[in-house]
């Protein structure tokens, strides 16, 4: 793949933009909303990831690196949003309680609604590994390298982000059902 | 590998090969615990898998779209002439299939499409304003301050202004149709949205939210704004 800017044709950059946009927003879009938490907010960061995507587009070397690349942009832009949020202050009558919302929401109903509910509860710390690996498809390496820890913390971490889920879930299943636990 | 070092990569990344593979092909407990680690697997892939919002990457690339336009300023002129030129093109083509439809139910399409421009909040500058407006050769003299969206969107068989207006209540979408001027001002609720059409000019005036609390404001502001306006022929 050619890296210069002046030897892209305009035309070739849009298309390379165009496909990594229709390939990679949906898998992109996943992983912003379980890094957020909020559906809203992971359509903006898909957006100003893409965005600041295109601004470089030409320091992405290689195709199948892209959705590293990606989510490596995407996670600097959730960081940055935290560095620039200013905290709001509601009535605590007007709070909107999680785990209140979610029994009344169909996403969060049933097997699925309840590994949703429980990723979560999970520690952030322990969550993004997880879903770099399961989403993402990426190797325990690959994780380390994004996340700049050691690979062997990679490994403790999905380890106990594997055992924390299915001890909530066995812990919110109905009085009578039961968990098939590895 | 022995059964403890399988049973914790079980919990690592149940997919690998190796020592790990051979493990499971030799012990049957092991094997028996392999399969139950892959069903829940899948089940959290699939959980994760949540639903992606309609026409992302749409909204993505009309973002960039839009973004490279307005980082290309001194091309903007020419552009926006093609783009309105085009825009002219698309609304005689595809205007006989949508010319039976009232202006409320194709300007809620129309929002629906565009819902994703609803969550703008930052303001924009007049000149953005200015410039949507002057691309249909209209010259505003009074921009209403407000506005976190503009862009010029073909509605049925006509083009339009369309802005989106922040309130605390909501926002509220502003369409000016250009050239389909109705006869009477009306109130309407359509599929949940409050709705008002005021014809304007040699246009029509539409507000739609889903909080009607800021129409009259609304509709004072954009009509004073519009009539002090020169239309070229």
């Amino acid at each position: 793949m050619t890296t210069g800017r002046s030897s892209f044709p305009a035309t070739g950059r849009q298309r390379q933009f165009d496909a990594l946009v229709r390939s990679l927003s949906g898998d992109l879009f996943r992983y912003a909303y379980w890094l957020s938490s909020d559906e809203a907010l992971a359509h903006d960061l898909v957006q100003e990831t893409f965005l600041r995507a295109w601004r470089a587009l030409d320091s992405l070397r290689e195709a199948t690196s892209a959705k590293a690349w990606l989510i490596t942009i995407l996670r600097r832009e959730h960081a940055r949003l935290y560095e620039r949020k200013i905290p709001q202050f509601a009535d605590i009558d007007d709070v909107d309680v999680p785990e209140e919302r979610d029994a009344h929401m169909p996403e969060f109903a049933g097997e699925e609604g309840l590994i949703r509910s429980a990723m979560l509860k999970l520690d952030p710390k322990y969550r993004e590994p997880l879903l770099m690996q399961v989403l993402g498809g990426f190797s325990c390496d690959e994780i380390a390298r994004e996340l700049n820890i050691t690979p062997a913390a990679v490994m403790t971490q999905v380890f106990r982000a594997r055992q924390k889920l299915k001890a909530i879930l066995a812990g919110d299943k109905p009085f009578g059902a039961r968990v098939e636990l590895s | 590998m022995n059964c403890l070092e399988f049973r914790r990569q079980l919990n690592i990344d149940p997919h690998v090969d190796g020592d790990f593979a051979q493990h499971r092909v030799a012990c049957a407990r092991c094997a028996d615990a392999h399969a139950r680690a892959c069903g829940f697997e899948r089940t959290l892939r699939h959980a994760l898998d949540v639903a992606v919002p309609a026409n992302l990457a749409e909204s993505i690339l009309l973002a960039q779209a839009t973004r490279e336009q307005r980082d290309r300023r001194p091309l903007r002129r020419r552009a926006t002439w093609i783009a309105a030129a085009a825009m002219a093109v698309l609304a005689v083509g595809v205007g006989t299939k949508l010319q039976s439809k009232p202006l409320p139910d194709i300007a809620v399409s129309h929002l629906k499409k565009e819902a994703f421009v609803l969550g703008k909040t930052h303001p924009i500058g007049d000149d953005e304003i200015r410039n949507a407006f002057a691309t249909f050769g209209i010259a505003l003299n009074d921009v209403p301050a407000g506005s976190s969206f503009v862009a010029c969107c073909p509605v049925g068989k006509f083009v339009s202004v369309h802005l989106v207006v922040p309130e605390n209540e909501g926002p509220v979408t502003v369409l000016y149709v250009i050239d389909d001027r109705h006869e009477q001002r009306q109130d309407f609720i359509k599929d949940g949205w409050f709705g008002r059409s005021i014809p304007l000019a040699h246009g029509t005036l539409v507000l739609l939210g889903h909080d009607a609390a800021h129409f009259d404001q609304l509709e004072n502001v954009w009509s004073a704004s519009l009539r002090s306006a020169t239309f070229k022929a």
